[in-house]
């Protein structure tokens, strides 16, 4: 008797679809509310596993140079790509290719930073604002398993090239 | 009889472009939202870095600095080895055996050693850490995470309370053990 009620007031009215309008506008609204609109973003892969750090400083504009597993970007232009070495405990890591070096200095990424620097310096010369003043700001996102020995080439090779505060990027996470 | 009919057909609202247009919005800014937030940590190269101009009243130096090996952690300051009475292996050894990884990394003792250098040095905010080369950069960041702050000890700067209590925040990296 109940179920034959509800079947004719069913087929009186259209299909109600005022509830779900009210749901999809919150999840609208919502989503709008996080749509990002950071000045940094990563693109994490296979071969870019950012680590996770409690650091809570927001991260500013700089050139931006990904060091993944794979292979050097700066500012989404590849420079370098990366070889995979046996160190002395027989682990395979990740090394940057001899004939690229000249001593610690990686030379393709130091000639293309360097361009950047002038850039950057020149731009300040220009506008004369303290805004687009050269600070040496760079930022670094680095593959969490990357050994200290590309990291430190990286770094030494940007101090060569002026940039000497760095930036590393790290995903806000509970620590 | 008719004109009351089409009357109310005009009050009903048609819904369907909306529904339209938010289920087409909705995919979308699913596919850019971005769900990780991003942070940086600063830090210097150390002959890059401001350079500090030696007073007469300057207090005796700390130069803490952490060495990060493949046995642990070493606390080091200008007097020598600190928070090892002993002197001999790592000051914060790991937690397992040839430190596998970076859970292995005791970086609770390293924040707690630190923490008690930091009430001897109150003034004291830089401290460098010398890396060896085999170390991950996963490594490199707990280090830096656990050195910059307590996160157990809570203390309240200026108006904001219940903060973690700050370390040693300025982090500079060295050369490292080759």
């Amino acid at each position: 008797m109940g179920k034959k009620k509800m079947r004719r007031q069913t087929e009186d009215g259209a299909l109600s679809i005022t509830s779900m309008m009210d749901m999809m506008t919150i999840i609208l609204v919502f989503l709008l509310k996080s749509y990002s609109t950071d000045d940094v973003s990563v693109a994490p892969s296979k071969d870019l596993q950012v680590p996770v750090s409690t650091a809570e400083k927001a991260p500013k504009l700089a050139v931006n140079v990904v060091v993944s597993q794979r292979e050097i970007v700066v500012d989404g232009e590849e420079v370098l790509t990366l070889d995979r070495v046996q160190n002395d405990q027989g682990l395979e890591v990740t090394a940057v290719p001899a004939e690229e070096k000249r001593g610690q200095l990686i030379s393709a990424l130091y000639d293309r930073l360097l361009e950047k620097a002038e850039t950057a310096k020149d731009l300040a010369m220009r506008t004369g604002s303290e805004e687009f003043e050269f600070k040496g700001e760079i930022l670094l996102q680095c593959d969490k398993r990357l050994p200290f020995s590309v990291i430190r080439e990286v770094m030494f090779t940007a101090g060569q090239a002026q940039f000497g505060n760095f930036r590393f990027i790290v995903i806000k996470g509970a620590g | 009889m008719a004109k009351k009919k089409r009357d109310e057909v005009s009050t009903e609202l048609d819904l369907v472009p909306i529904m339209n247009m938010v289920t087409i919005l909705i995919p979308f800014l699913l596919l850019s939202v971005q769900f990780v937030s991003l942070a940086v940590i600063d830090s210097t190269l150390p002959a890059i870095g401001k350079p500090t101009e030696p007073s007469a009243e300057d207090k005796e130096k700390l130069n803490l600095s952490v060495a990060i090996t493949d046995k642990g952690y070493t606390v080091l300051g200008a007097s020598g080895v600190l928070g090892n009475p002993e002197g001999e292996g790592a000051t914060v050894p790991c937690l397992r055996d040839g430190c596998p990884g970076v859970e292995a990394y005791d970086t609770k003792k390293l924040t707690e050693t630190l923490g008690r250098i930091k009430d001897e040095f109150s003034e004291e905010e830089n401290v460098i850490l010398v890396p060896e080369s085999n170390v991950s950069y996963e490594v490199l960041i707990a280090t830096m995470d656990a050195s910059r702050e307590d996160p157990d000890t809570k203390v309240t700067i200026g108006a904001r309370k219940d903060v973690p209590r700050p370390l040693f925040p300025f982090v500079v990296i060295a050369g490292g053990v080759q």
